[in-house]
């Protein structure tokens, strides 16, 4: 295949959204700012069209790795720019740019008279296409480039209202811990290069395969893998680096809707997903996955049952199901990870959205459980969309989240041991927080009931059609299983390339296969989704005061959970200390004792030189007697040798 | 005449013309600034097409002490000749509206001239001599038409550097005599002197060139020059100071100390390798600590000309190129930050982070390559800081010594810790008590379009950097270990 | 004859030393540095006649330039002092003064 062969489709992927950004930056944004949007929404149609026709390519088989110019070539390895356009890369690239195009539309609506709409949209839409230069990436390099565009333009977004100290924190947190993170990526991938002396993931994987089929893997690989997580765990907001998650709420509903439904915090899972057959190749470093997956997915689900914060209990939501994704891949469930992370990409954007239109309703960017009550009758649509994705959440049958988390669970139960029991507990804690919102939120009693005074009511088309569809989707996700199941085999096993003019085919590490309707399944997944809304009914709706009463009654708990077991406290003081470090070496080190040595050297000198000047007085007389006095000095002592 | 000369002699012509030119000054600077640019482009555009090909030698016979007029161009030399020329019509544009004397622009050219002329000597003495004449511009730069703190920053500038200087020419020195004892002929030749047989006192030779270098790149201990002069000096004598003074040094160090004494250079490679590796956090983690923009930008460049180092002593193909390679971007990128920072201070005339605030606002376009510049600073991949630095750490990496790479991405880390609160506290935080945000209006179109120019190039060398590569990679074949 | 020249010589040499350190009054000083570049030129023009070295006539070509020039160069800095109002007198003049 040459690059003339390349699908127009998948230019498009590319072309629409540059042109758009270009035109929107250059040309409507000095205009007409408030149409910058228009473009966009028109690229956001083009993507999503392109991607449903390339992942139809692929699904007939028409993957293909394609390298395209040559980026940096030095000494022994070089480094080319391409496109990977296979089974894994087309299935989350439909998922994200349907949604991502939904919370396009919904934006226009939400963001419409904000003094920064134009600069938002410019902003929003390079979210979008760093995710699709990351997905479309066929080599390490390439995707750093766009894991860090990823980053920036996080980093923009959560920092977009930047006059509220909060938000400037949240940005700064968020692109810092990301930061950290590639500390991991970086190394990796300058392991990768000096072990393997290329980048892309293909020609790694052949290598990897040919090493371990011969029975030894490089002796980096291990370093490899566990830096690639570590990675991973930043950008997915797994332990130890989830914290900044939680906070990038500050930005605009949209924005927490994209990155975390599509754009930012899938992109670790597919770094992981890509990374498969290196992690893989190492004993232990899948398990590894698979515990912090689980980890992060219980204790965030306990954290999202306490907080108060419409966003904030999502965001813990989000790092949950993450955890869960993880889990799926540590077990070798590639498929049903691909599987979740697309239906939860649905139902996330849906709830965000939701939440976005009670905090609307309001007239604020987000919204407090004590605040609102009882909305069901005033906000109908968006109390049936919140009901729809909240159901596929929580797994209850025959909703998306049903077949994608089950599937999950159903692994980690035949995995068995703690892993099971991780699986189940999280499953009763997802049911348990997204209950407790939805009752808190939608029934129950009103806010002027709690003193406070409001007078909800739907919001416009724009703010309800986004989201219903959203929620439709995420109702009617677990259809597309078979489709992943095969597009994810394709990617594990079909992927034919031709690497110096010769075909090869490969069975990468782990397992497409995504199990499908059983009746283990659905008894168990019922039962726990049963005993997690039961309770949250029991704590919210018959004994309406518990939510407030145990935080009063114990504030040590409160403390505990504010901040996450103590983790946050901790970062906290590991922020502190590189900035005590900081201000002692540019303050103190540097400044004082260093450059004040020295200047002293330069002083001393001064002040010899002071002590002279003051025995001369400056006359040029006795300058010039000096100076002959001098000159008879040296003929003297010159005579005399 | 050659083209070689005509690098430099042009310059020089600039430089008097402009000193003679009285009022008009700044139309012939800019007339002589971009005949330069174009010379250089002329004898670039054959280097890149052909991948590095040197450039012929415009010698002369050796005179009284076998001291010779020799010039050469090779894709290093022309890269940072065009540098030069390049950044010397973006100070020329920066610096248009300012209201000063002829010899602004006088010295502006005599500076080229003589960078010009560092970079093409391939004889050790004419090198010495237009290392030193480079200082005499900028002394003036500095304590003419700087800020407040002026006078004493020159001078620290000029003691600090000049006491470097002596210990390399020293050196300089003993390698001719030594040379001359082995083969009884004089001669400051480069090539010529390239195997001398330094005998004992290969290490001094080497210590005392380091010094000299390494008091221009600057290598940690030996920065503590570079942060006064650089807030102290007008935005556009930062520029040239940052963009290419600082590359004499590490041009310096690949060029002449490697070479001379390369036995020296691979049993120091531990020591030195650390040096580097301390200069890049080390830098970092004290512009953290600065509440001075212009400081904060000063150390950055202490930390960025660390990895350039960490990628000279890898010796390895790789970090030899990236180290190259981020000489160019590192004048581009801290050249456009210089340039922002110094429009700020023409405003308002403050620089410390708690003097504005709101800027995002009051000076859209400003914030917008401000952010620009600091996101290729910080090293976001696909923009041209990335390309270095990894290339530099790819190098290190590789080396004897992989344990310093982990350093070097420490301090690429680092590099945002120190960057982004800086921009926040300038562009995004309130107006405090006693901003003097008000009195900073956005870029004219002059100042934008000299950014525009800039940020361009970024994104350029960032996405396609290989041209670039492929044109430094043969003048540094000589050095990989 | 050599040493009525020698004489001659040193005796100029010395009057134009007396000048410089002596008097104040920087005309004089200025008479007295060339008197004393006159009496080196004697020496080196005998020199070049006694040992039939021609360096020595080229450096006395030199001298008799460079005297030119920093007679030049003096009698100007002289006369820009003076018009700045400060009189001819050496002693007022302490700016070297560290």
């Amino acid at each position: 295949m040459t690059p003339a062969q390349v699908p127009i489709v998948a230019w498009l992927l590319f072309l629409a959204p540059i042109s758009a950004i270009l035109f929107g930056f250059f040309i409507l944004r000095p205009l007409k700012p408030e149409w910058t949007h228009w473009p966009i929404l028109l690229s956001c149609a083009v993507v999503a069209v392109a991607s449903v026709a390339l992942a139809a390519r692929v699904y007939a088989d028409g993957s293909f790795d394609l390298n395209f110019y040559r980026w940096a070539a030095v000494g022994d390895w070089g480094v080319d720019f391409g496109l990977r356009i296979d089974g894994p890369c087309v299935a989350v690239l439909t998922m994200v740019a349907l949604v991502g195009s939904l919370i396009h539309v919904y934006a226009a609506s939400y963001m419409k008279g904000d003094p920064g709409f134009s600069r938002f949209f410019l902003v929003f839409h390079l979210f979008f296409l760093a995710m699709i230069g990351l997905l479309t990436a066929n080599n390490y390099v390439q995707m750093y480039l766009f894991w860090e565009l990823v980053g920036l333009a996080s980093y923009l977004l959560i920092g977009f209202w930047y006059q509220k100290e909060s938000a400037r924190k949240a940005a700064l947190k968020a692109f810092l811990t990301n930061r950290v993170g590639d500390f991991g990526f970086l190394l990796a991938l300058l392991l990768i290069l000096t072990t393997f002396r290329v980048a892309q993931f293909h020609i790694i994987y052949l290598k990897v395969l040919v090493l371990a089929s011969g029975g030894h893997t490089p002796e980096f690989l291990p370093l490899i893998g566990g830096l690639l997580i570590w990675a991973a765990c930043a950008k997915s907001a797994q332990f130890p680096l989830y914290f900044w998650l939680p906070d990038a709420m500050e930005g605009p509903t949209p924005t927490s809707a994209l990155m975390h439904a599509a754009t930012m915090v899938t992109a670790g899972v597919f770094l992981l997903i890509r990374s498969w057959p290196l992690i893989a190749a190492v004993p232990g470093l899948p398990t590894a996955v698979a515990a912090i997956g689980a980890f992060t997915a219980l204790a965030s689900a306990v954290i999202a049952g306490t907080r108060k914060d419409l966003k904030r209990i999502l965001a813990y939501s989000t790092v949950s199901h993450l955890g869960l994704m993880m889990l799926a891949l540590g077990l070798g469930q590639i498929g049903v990870a691909v599987f979740h992370l697309i239906v939860h990409g649905f139902f996330k954007a849906a709830l965000f959205l939701c939440a976005g239109n009670v905090g609307h309703a309001i007239h604020q960017p987000t919204a407090n459980v004590d605040e609102v009550g009882g909305w069901r009758k005033a906000l109908p649509w968006t109390y049936a969309c919140f009901l729809l994705a909240a159901l596929s959440l929580a797994g209850v049958f025959p909703f998306g989240g049903f077949f994608s988390k089950d599937a999950i669970v159903d692994a980690a139960l035949s995995r068995g041991g703690l892993f099971a029991a991780a699986g189940l507990l999280v499953s009763i804690g997802s049911a348990f927080y997204i209950f407790r919102m939805l009752f808190l939120t939608f029934h129950g009693s009103r806010p002027e009931q709690k003193g406070l005074s409001a007078h909800p009511h739907e919001a416009g088309f724009g703010f309800v059609a986004p989201i219903v569809l959203l929620a439709v989707g995420s109702a009617f996700a677990g259809l597309l299983r078979p489709l992943i199941e095969r597009l994810v085999d394709g990617g594990l096993h079909g992927l034919p390339v031709s690497v110096g003019g010769v075909a090869l085919q490969m069975n990468l590490p782990g397992s497409a296969m995504i199990p499908g309707f059983e009746w283990r399944a659905l008894l168990i997944g019922t039962a726990m989704a049963a005993i997690g809304a039961g309770a949250a009914y029991a704590l919210t709706m018959i004994d309406a005061g518990w939510d407030w009463r145990w935080r009063v009654s114990s504030p040590r708990l409160v403390r505990v959970f504010d901040t996450d077991f103590g983790w946050k406290t901790l970062i906290g003081w590991i922020a502190d200390g590189v900035t005590g470090l900081g201000n002692f070496a540019g303050r103190v080190l540097d400044k004082k004792w260093w450059d004040g040595a020295i200047e002293s050297t330069g002083s001393a000198a001064l002040g010899a030189g002071g002590l002279l000047s003051d025995a001369s007085r400056g006359r040029l007389n006795e300058a010039l007697w000096w100076m002959a006095a001098g000159a008879a000095l040296l003929l003297a002592a010159g005579g005399l040798r | 005449m050659s083209l070689l000369t005509a690098l430099w002699v042009v310059p020089l012509a600039g430089a008097v013309a402009c000193a003679l030119s009285g009022r008009a000054a700044r139309w012939t600077s800019l007339a002589f600034s971009l005949a330069a640019l174009a010379l250089s482009a002329a004898a670039l555009r054959p280097v890149l097409a052909s991948s590095g090909a040197g450039l012929a030698l415009a010698g002369g016979a050796p005179g009284a002490f076998g001291v010779s007029y020799a010039l050469a161009a090779d894709g290093l030399s022309l890269s940072l000749v065009g540098l030069t020329a390049f950044l010397n019509l973006i100070c020329v544009a920066a610096s248009w509206d300012l209201d000063v004397s002829a010899g602004y622009w006088a010295c502006f050219q005599a500076l080229a001239c003589a960078l010009c002329g560092v970079f093409l000597a391939r004889d050790l003495f004419l090198f010495y001599i237009f290392w030193e004449a480079t200082l005499i511009p900028m002394f003036f730069i500095i304590g003419l038409w700087g800020s407040d703190n002026r006078r004493r920053a020159a001078l620290k500038f000029f003691i600090f550097t000049f006491a470097g200087s002596i210990f390399m020419l020293l050196a300089l020195i003993a390698v001719v005599v030594l040379h001359q004892r082995a083969t009884g002929e004089w001669t400051w030749n480069l090539a010529a002197l390239r195997g001398t047989d330094l005998g004992p006192a290969a290490p001094w030779i080497f210590l005392g060139l380091l010094v000299g270098f390494g008091v221009k790149v600057p290598m940690v201990p030996l920065h503590t020059w570079l942060p006064d002069a650089h807030t102290e000096a007008p935005a556009a004598g930062s520029v040239m100071l940052a963009g290419v003074m600082l590359k004499m040094g590490v041009y310096g160090i690949l060029r002449v100390a490697l070479p001379l004494a390369p036995t020296v250079a691979a049993a120091w490679m531990p020591l030195l390798t650390l040096l580097a590796a301390i200069s890049a956090v080390y830098g970092a983690l004290c512009a953290m600590a600065q509440t001075d923009l212009k400081r904060l930008v000063a150390y950055s460049s202490i930390a960025h000309l660390g990895f350039c180092l960490l990628g000279v002593f890898s010796g390895t193909a790789q970090g030899l190129a990236g180290a190259a390679l981020l000489m160019i971007n590192h004048g581009i990128t801290t050249g456009a930050l210089f340039l922002l920072v110094g429009f700020l201070y023409e405003r308002a005339h403050k620089r410390g982070l708690s003097d504005f605030g709101g800027l995002a606002e009051r000076a859209p376009r400003l914030a917008f390559f401000f952010g620009f510049s600091i996101m290729a600073s910080i090293g976001l991949p696909g923009l041209n800081g990335f390309v270095g630095e990894f290339l530099c750490l790819s190098g290190i990496w590789q080396s004897s010594l992989p344990i310093f790479a982990v350093l070097g991405v420490i301090g690429v880390t680092l590099a945002a810790v120190y960057a982004l609160p800086a921009y926040q506290a300038v562009f995004w935080a309130p107006e405090g008590p006693g901003s003097v945000s008000a009195k900073v209006r956005d870029l004219g179109a002059r100042e934008s379009g000299i950014l525009w120019t800039l940020c361009a190039l970024m994104l350029w060398i960032g996405l396609a950097p290989q041209p670039w590569l492929a044109a430094l990679a043969p003048s540094l074949r000589g050095l990989v270990r | 004859m050599n040493a009525a020249v020698w004489a001659t010589a040193g005796a100029l040499f010395a009057l134009g030393l007396a000048a410089v350190v002596l008097r104040r009054q920087m005309l004089a000083m200025l008479l007295g540095v060339e008197l004393m570049v006159a009496a080196a030129d004697l020496a080196l023009v005998h020199g070049a006649c006694r040992f039939s070295d021609p360096e020595a006539l080229a450096a006395v070509a030199v001298i008799l330039a460079v005297a030119a020039a920093e007679a030049v160069v003096g009698l100007s800095l002289i006369l820009k002092v003076l018009r700045s109002g400060r009189g001819l007198d050496a002693g007022d003049l302490t700016e070297l003064r560290g």
